[in-house]
């Protein structure tokens, strides 16, 4: 067993909107990634995923607000932590980010190598101009990255080009988790392997400890990350190895989710393609008792009436259902 | 480079094109109109002058000038032939002063006051509007109407609230004119004093005009700028606030000049209104001058000068903006 | 839609620009109700009577007069006739003679007065002060007495067959008329101007004239706008780069330079207000075209648009059912913007001379122009241009209010 990177314990956090309402996007999520591993994290949109990502940064500004849990870096507790030193001592060089948007994630008015230097000088203000280019320059190359970029401006870069760039700069502090949060969605297939080529690559080099790589689609993070986990209104319903979720999923949400994977594959036009019916619920008055049981079939009175705990094997996995995991496999395979 | 040559290229272009048709169109307007213009132009301005064979002289000027009896194109090669020489002709009201001079009189003037006053407006506008953007609560609230008051105000109406309160209840800047009355345009420091005292209040009228404006759309540049995903993302790399506004506020800056290039033309449309409530010795009083005298060749002179004044301005601007807006390059590839 | 307009309704900077645009048009209503007649007849001889009430002196020295006695009336009467230099001096011998000056107070005359006549003596020498000017402090304090002699005023007419004057009436310094019972009174609530026509009632006149020609300027730009904007930007291709080429034409050649132009020759005689809207309507489209080009464009390959032309739906059809709603409160926001800048460019126009022609009706900017005219600030005439640029400053500013909310129901991002 590798050394742990970052923990996170029941994790609370919520956005507060301009109507004062509060929505608890993050309602209690626990999370543990060892050196050299990488976690998925998957769901529909809406199911606060991307809210996640930014809470597990540590630096809250509004709407987003931080309610409890801890968050632990290589040891170090960051949830009490002042947002400023945060900011100056854990962003970029513990924990990186890849926005969802990285096509205007690049001021579009600068030059690449003008914002890696503002990036490097909140960390090691001592380093020189012509240091920050090589680093810069024997990074990107290293990466597969032509040095002519450095000198371009970000609306001179292809989309492609663009998303690499971002990744580049995020972790040039080689910093010890990265958050990668769609880093691949706007892309098309082409740019979309290079992406992640270069991730696997960031990985395998040492450069990032671990990675969070957070997606709406699943089949690549059977090919990308370690272990996955699936998120639901705010809290985490499954997690298990990649391998795992993907061919046997227990939760009913999570099979859901895998039903409604295309498989291009012979024959799969035959597949029905059972996407889950309803709409997540509204998180603002998040429900008494599980939080999917509007949508689920199989949901009982008590389902809708108790808090569901979270059920952990004792190799790491975990589900959360009032069902036990062989039920749910029989019912499955019955269908 | 070559991004910046096909940008400096077509603005080039752009702006032959625009000055020919600035040209064209003080050709023709008047000559749309209904009735022979020469005629009726002349036999009103000759009315004030008692010399009959001078008047006949106006007549036989703009006769030839105007060459009604010629082809309209042949009409235009000549007007375009004496307006590339400077020859307007000579002035109705002011006759027998040829309108080039008085216009190269009042330029200077117009020249002196408008620009300094736009581009000052211009720039405390600005930063007020990124202000209101980035504190936004209560400044935003209390400054945002009152600057939208202050802009609603028609140019004139600011220019005479300003003389009552300063001028004639304060009695700290004179009442109207580029200099005293009294004083003969030279070099001492008397008449420079003078032309200063002068230039305050239509100067500080301009500049109040073009604050409202340029402050309301910076700050709505600003605020979309202070959304966009690089603030975000600069932020969870760790990038003090501090300049983070710094590319916020260039950003939303950039669209500012050209804004400011677009919107000249109106801006001192208003300018020349301010000019003629402080009988102002510039183009604006000299177009009052030219409309209450129907002296035709003198409108027509001026109006041209001003036009041909904007285009430049905005040509200038649009040049400086495709140096500093990477944008500008990256978008000719397109 | 209702709900559209619910939201607006929302938004209180819409509310408070709509109130005030509403009070406006209600005045111009309204107003000419209650005081009906001509707004450009000339009431007064001589130019700019000073707001107030005026009554007829002939008709109150007939009407029957009541005894009041009041203790400040004749304090009241001095100070009316007291000039300013007299109060000068007044002051300067109240001081030399030893009275602290925060008890002097110059603005309140009548409490000037009776510290006057409490404390002068004219026995008194105060200290430096030569023969001479002690005279003319007797001399001062003598008029003082003349004002208020207490005889009765005697009004005589003159008799026709005698041509001697005979007394007809005795008016002492305590008769009083109701004001009620004298048959001619006039409320000027800001005067007259400088051709002595009622001030209130021709900005009444000139605001709804001015609110017209921002009407019909603003809808022709609209249209003109509307329609240009449509063809550049669903058709595209050459139409759009030559709508476009002359929408940034007359972007970048001052429209103010046009207007001049424009007006000018049509000349001052066919000048009315219409025309002047005409010609301020078509000089000012560009911006609408712009804003209205790059919705359509934005909306062209939506799937809805794309769904009514594979259906076979008409060019007309497409337009009015599956564009004009989408870019519907682009469309309204510049129309009130067209509306404003109108009104403005009116005003400026006739600051140059240019304006309608005054002899049929009046307008804002005429108002403001003769004013200007007639020098009406440098006279503290603030009555014959101050309103104007009130009523000028309000309309464009409550136009402008409603613009800024409509944008932040329909922008978000510029909400708070």
């Amino acid at each position: 067993m590798g050394k742990t990177i970052l923990e996170v314990r029941d994790l609370k956090t919520k956005y507060i909107t301009r109507f004062r309402e509060d929505v608890y996007a993050v309602d209690g999520v626990s999370l543990k990634i060892e050196e050299g591993k990488s976690l998925g994290i998957a769901g529909e949109s809406g199911c606060g995923k991307s809210t996640l990502a930014l809470s597990l940064m540590g630096y809250y500004f509004p709407p987003l607000h931080y309610i409890s849990g801890d968050i632990i870096v290589d040891g170090d507790n960051i949830s009490k932590m002042n947002p400023d030193d945060i900011r100056r001592n854990i962003l970029g060089t513990e924990i990186a980010y890849i926005p969802q948007a990285a096509m205007n994630a690049l001021n579009p008015t600068q030059k690449i190598i003008r914002f890696i230097e503002d990036v490097i000088h909140v960390h090691e203000p001592g380093k020189t101009k012509k240091e920050i280019y090589e680093m810069a320059r024997a990074r990107f190359e290293e990466l597969g990255l032509p040095s002519s970029v450095l000198e371009k401006h970000a609306v001179e870069l292809s989309g492609g080009m663009k998303q690499r760039t971002v990744i580049a700069i995020s972790t040039i502090l080689s910093p010890k988790v990265l958050i990668a949060d769609e880093p691949s969605s706007a892309l098309d297939v082409t740019s979309q392997k290079m992406v992640i080529k270069m991730l696997k690559n960031l990985m395998e080099k040492g450069y990032i400890k671990s990675m969070i790589f957070i997606t709406h689609e699943l089949p690549l993070l059977y090919n990308v990350t370690d272990d996955i986990m699936v998120m639901y209104a705010g809290q985490i319903v499954e997690k298990g190895t990649a391998k795992e979720m993907v061919f046997d999923p227990i939760h009913p949400y999570s099979k859901g989710l895998m039903g409604s994977i295309i498989v291009p594959e012979a024959g799969s036009r035959d597949v029905k393609l059972t996407a889950i019916p309803g709409t997540p619920p509204n998180l603002k008055k998040p429900p008494a008792g599980c939080r999917f049981a509007e949508r689920c079939k199989y949901a009982t009175a008590e389902c809708r009436a108790n808090l569901i705990d979270s059920k952990e094997f004792a190799d790491g996995r975990s589900y959360r259902c009032i069902y036990e995991a062989e039920k749910l496999r029989e019912v499955y395979g019955n269908e | 480079m070559k991004g910046y040559r096909k940008y400096f290229g077509k603005k080039i272009v752009w702006f032959l094109i625009t000055f020919a048709a600035a040209i064209l169109l003080n050709f023709i307007l008047p000559r749309l109109m209904p009735g022979d213009p020469v005629a009726a132009i002349t036999a009103k301005s000759a009315q004030g002058i008692s010399d009959a064979s001078a008047a006949q002289e106006i007549y036989n000027h703009y006769a030839e000038q105007f060459g009604t009896n010629e082809p309209m194109y042949v009409q235009f090669f000549t007007y375009c032939k004496n307006a590339a020489k400077g020859d307007f002709g000579l002035s109705f009201s002011q006759y027998p002063r040829k309108v080039s001079n008085i216009i190269g009189s009042a330029l200077p003037w117009t020249l002196a006051l408008q620009f300094p006053a736009i581009i000052v407006g211009w720039i405390i506008g600005n930063v007020l509007g990124a202000l209101a953007a980035y504190i936004r609560k209560g400044f935003d609230k209390v400054l945002m109407p009152v600057t939208l008051f202050f802009s609603s105000l028609p140019a004139f109406g600011l220019a005479v609230i300003l003389m009552i309160v300063f001028a004639i209840n304060l009695k700290v800047a004179p009442i109207s004119g580029g200099y005293g009355y009294d004083l003969i345009p030279q070099l001492s420091w008397k008449f420079v004093r003078s032309v200063f005292t002068h230039y305050q209040l239509p100067f500080w009228s301009i500049v109040l005009i073009s604050i409202g404006g340029q402050a309301i759309g910076m700050r709505s540049m600003s605020i979309y700028e202070l959304n966009a995903d690089y603030v975000k993302y600069s932020r969870f790399l760790g990038i003090k606030d501090r300049k983070i506004v710094g590319y916020v506020f260039r950003n939303a800056m950039l669209p500012q000049i050209t804004g400011l290039a677009l919107s000249i033309g109106t801006m001192v449309g208003g300018a020349l209104v301010s000019e003629v409530i402080f009988s102002y010795p510039g183009l604006g009083s000299t177009i009052l001058q030219a409309v209450s005298n129907s002296d035709y060749p003198l409108l027509s002179a001026t109006t041209l000068i001003i036009t041909i004044m904007v285009l430049l301005a905005s040509f200038i601007v649009d040049i400086i903006y495709g140096f500093i807006d990477p944008r500008v390059k990256a978008a000719q590839f397109d | 839609m209702k709900n559209t307009i619910r939201q607006v309704f929302h938004s209180p900077k819409f509310v408070v620009g709509f109130v005030i645009f509403a009070l406006m048009l209600l005045m111009v209503i309204i107003y000419p109700i209650i005081s009906p007649g001509d707004p450009l007849q000339m009431i007064s001889k001589g130019s700019f009577l000073k707001p107030g009430v005026y009554f007829s002196v002939y008709d109150s020295i007939n009407t029957n007069s009541k005894t009041i006695d009041l203790p400040e009336a004749n304090q009241k009467r001095l100070a009316n006739k007291l000039s300013d230099t007299d109060k000068v001096s007044m002051v300067q011998w109240l001081t030399a003679a030893g009275v602290p000056a925060e008890d002097i107070d110059m603005e309140d005359t009548t409490s000037l007065i009776k510290l006057w006549n409490e404390k002068y003596d004219p026995t008194v020498k105060p200290e430096g002060m030569t023969m001479a000017q002690r005279n003319f402090y007797k001399r001062l304090d003598k008029s003082l007495d003349n004002i208020l002699n207490e005889q009765p005023l005697v009004v005589s007419a003159q008799n026709q067959e005698t041509q001697t004057l005979d007394e007809i009436k005795r008016i002492s310094d305590t008769d009083y008329v109701n004001l009620k019972d004298v048959p001619n009174v006039k409320v000027l609530p800001l005067g007259t101007d400088n051709f002595g026509d009622d001030v209130l009632k021709k900005l009444v006149s000139a605001t709804k004239t001015s609110l017209l020609i921002g009407l019909i300027a603003g809808s022709i730009a609209t249209l003109i706008g509307l329609t240009l904007g449509l063809l550049a930007g669903y058709l595209g291709g050459f139409i759009d780069d030559f709508i476009m080429f002359i929408t940034n034409l007359f972007t970048v050649i001052p429209s103010f330079v046009l207007l001049i132009l424009i007006s000018y020759s049509i000349g001052q005689d066919k000048r009315g207000a219409s025309t002047v809207a005409i010609v301020i309507g078509i000089t000012s489209w560009v911006w609408t075209t712009r804003s209205v080009r790059s919705q359509v464009i934005s909306l062209r390959n939506r799937d809805h648009v794309n769904l009514s032309k594979l259906s076979g739906h008409s060019l007309t059809s497409i337009i009015i059912k599956d564009i004009l709603p989408y870019i519907a409160s682009y469309v309204v926001m510049a129309f009130i913007l067209q509306i404003s800048t109108a009104i403005l460019a009116e005003a400026s126009l006739s600051m140059i001379g240019l304006g309608p022609k005054t002899a049929d009706v009046s307008t804002l900017g005429l108002m403001m122009d003769w004013a200007m005219s007639y020098s009406a600030h440098l006279n503290g005439a603030w009555w014959a241009y101050f309103p104007v640029i009130l009523v000028i400053a309000l309309i464009s500013f409550s136009l402008n209010l409603m613009n800024t909310g409509l944008d932040q129901v329909f922008n978000p991002t510029l909400r708070d």
